[in-house]
């Protein structure tokens, strides 16, 4: 018994020896003779995960864009341009931050068997310390589609998440986030996209030109109605990417030739006057006649609209009629309140997509489907460059 | 009162017309007249395609190479053309499905002017085919108007939803 006790203790050291010391003692004594003093023989670490500090006002999450991406949501540090976060998602994912800015919800779409078998549209929740999956609320349906920022929006208390959905008809699933469930599904025909307003109220663009606007009455059941068209469909449409300031209900839909729409968002929206940003920068508004080439906004997320100072950044390029997903080679930064140029930035190749941080040091994201450009919101001067994959929904915190 | 007859009217206009001008002449004069005439009460006609196809995008659009984005067909073309995939502008390459439901775009063929509707349709259900990458947005509209949309996946009623790539499928004269 005893000779088995130390045969089994002579063999457990070998064991140890075999797995950890000797392969490292070796290599330190084929080194220098003394150098085996400084390097430790067994490690203490092991591995384990860094703890998610949060969604921060400097931090840019984005998507991946589409079928050939990677997918996933990405989160950067401004500061750093480095990468400090990844979220698994499906193809052509959408997200949202909850007012806490640790909690994130992902609207994506899994068949059993990879693109075939029973399809499940999910809104995946993913918290806690490091960011772990929390469960899933499941989804009647869900556009899938390139990636649009307003096909996925939170209510501003957090409370509820809009979630658009074309099969091929027009609805929008309500989500009570806290009872993680839906809880209706609001029929939005002839319309699209989900622009939030108040406690419980979205707009949404329709096919017309007119808005659509949804609210819980009396019954707390969702009305739909219809304003009258405010812009020409047909001719000078307003892009999906347009901004909307959910706190203050201030919508900017801006239309292909770079007309500016002002709406208040509410039960009964109020419509301002037009305004021409290529006017408020001196020169002759763009129109749809063939050939005419002339500033323009265009990309894939032309605009970012920083709430304190009423900026509007827009990516403009010199382009024809109907180019409005060409990137853009300058930044055009506009005073809202006045609708005046303030500045033209030039950026270093074409840009796609651009976000502002609403914190009182604000940078303005460009982003490529390469580079991301970390600039300074007031100088418009490049800090930071990072190589990206090609990005879908980007969102900052407050954005 | 003697009777206004037309024939003796006519007849001496037609003598007096031709002592005066050679047979030649009248025929120049009316060629002349034949070939301008059409131009006249075509113009309104022409002026309309213009209207319709007088975009940036058939300026420079061309009839001979299906594989290039600047096909004609292709004016509202956002996607991998499966020409490029072992398919053809209005057939899926194998291994991949069409949906039933489509895009649709309106474009004019340089050769005659005219306007045709085209309906794009995606092919589906097989790994995205990442040949051939076009981004044409002739006229496209947001996806709040999804009927001209080519941002949609349009894979529906397909086996599979992946995209692979995408169809130029002709409809018919849009006229």
């Amino acid at each position: 018994m005893k000779r088995m006790q130390s045969d089994r203790l002579i063999c457990g050291v070998a064991a140890l020896l075999a797995l950890f010391g000797v392969p490292r003692v070796d290599r330190a004594w084929s080194s220098t003779p003394t150098s085996h003093r400084s390097s430790p023989v067994l490690q203490s670490e092991k591995a384990d995960i860094t703890p998610f500090r949060g969604f921060t006002a400097h931090d840019l999450a984005y998507s991946g864009l589409d079928a050939v991406t990677t997918g996933g949501i990405r989160i950067i540090d401004g500061d750093t341009a480095r990468t400090i976060a990844t979220v698994y998602s499906s193809q052509y994912a959408n997200f949202a931050w909850a007012p806490d800015y640790r909690t994130l919800y992902v609207s994506e779409t899994y068949w059993t068997l990879g693109d075939r078998g029973r399809r499940e549209d999910v809104l995946s929740i993913y918290g806690g310390p490091t960011l772990r999956n929390e469960g899933e609320i499941t989804l009647p349906g869900r556009l899938i589609s390139d990636p649009k920022t307003h096909t996925f929006a939170l209510s501003t208390d957090g409370r509820f998440g809009y979630v658009y959905s074309f099969q091929p008809a027009s609805s929008v699933s309500v989500v009570d986030l806290h009872a993680r469930k839906v809880i209706t599904e609001v029929q939005i025909p002839g319309c699209g996209l989900v622009f939030p307003f108040g406690e419980r109220g979205f707009a949404s663009l329709c096919a017309d030109g007119s808005l659509a606007v949804a609210d819980v009455n009396a019954h707390g059941r969702y009305t739909v109605h219809r304003s009258k068209p405010f812009f020409d469909v047909l001719n000078d449409p307003v892009m999906d990417e347009s901004v909307a300031d959910s706190e203050s209900g201030l919508a900017l839909f801006v239309t292909y030739d770079g007309w500016v729409h002002p709406v208040n968002l509410g039960d009964t929206p109020h419509f301002g006057a037009p305004w021409s940003i290529e006017q408020a920068a001196g020169i002759s508004p763009a129109t749809s006649t063939v050939g005419q080439v002339t500033w323009r906004p265009g990309g894939q997320v032309p605009f970012a609209y920083e709430r304190s100072r009423q900026r509007l950044f827009v990516l403009m390029h010199e382009g024809p009629p109907w180019s409005f997903e060409q990137g853009g080679t300058e930044i055009w930064v506009l005073d809202v309140r006045h609708q005046r140029l303030l500045e033209r930035w030039a950026v270093p190749e074409s840009a796609y997509l651009l976000a502002v941080t609403q914190d009182a040091r604000p940078l303005l994201f460009a982003l490529s489907q390469t580079w991301l450009w970390v600039m300074n919101a007031e100088s418009g001067a490049v800090g930071r460059a990072a190589q990206i994959v090609a990005p879908g929904v980007i969102r900052v915190k407050g954005g | 009162m003697r009777p206004f007859n037309v024939d003796k009217v006519g007849e001496r206009f037609t003598r007096r017309l031709a002592g005066r001008l050679s047979r030649r002449s009248a025929l120049a004069r009316l060629g002349a007249l034949l070939v301008a005439a059409p131009a006249f009460p075509l113009l309104p006609v022409q002026r309309a395609r213009a209207g319709d196809a007088g975009t940036d995008f058939s300026r420079a659009a061309q009839t001979h190479d299906d594989s290039a984005c600047n096909y004609w067909r292709y004016c509202g073309m956002d996607g991998n053309l499966c020409v490029c995939c072992g398919g053809g502008p209005h057939s899926c390459p194998p291994g991949s499905q069409p949906s039933p439901t489509s895009w649709i775009g309106s474009c004019t063929n340089p050769d005659d002017q005219r306007a045709y509707l085209v309906a794009y349709h995606d092919c589906c259900g097989a790994s995205a085919c990442t040949e051939c990458s076009c981004t044409n947005t002739d006229h496209a509209m947001p996806i709040y108007r999804p009927q001209a949309n080519n941002h949609v996946t349009w894979c529906f009623g397909t086996q599979g939803f992946q995209y692979h790539c995408s169809l130029a499928v002709l409809v018919g004269p849009a006229e």
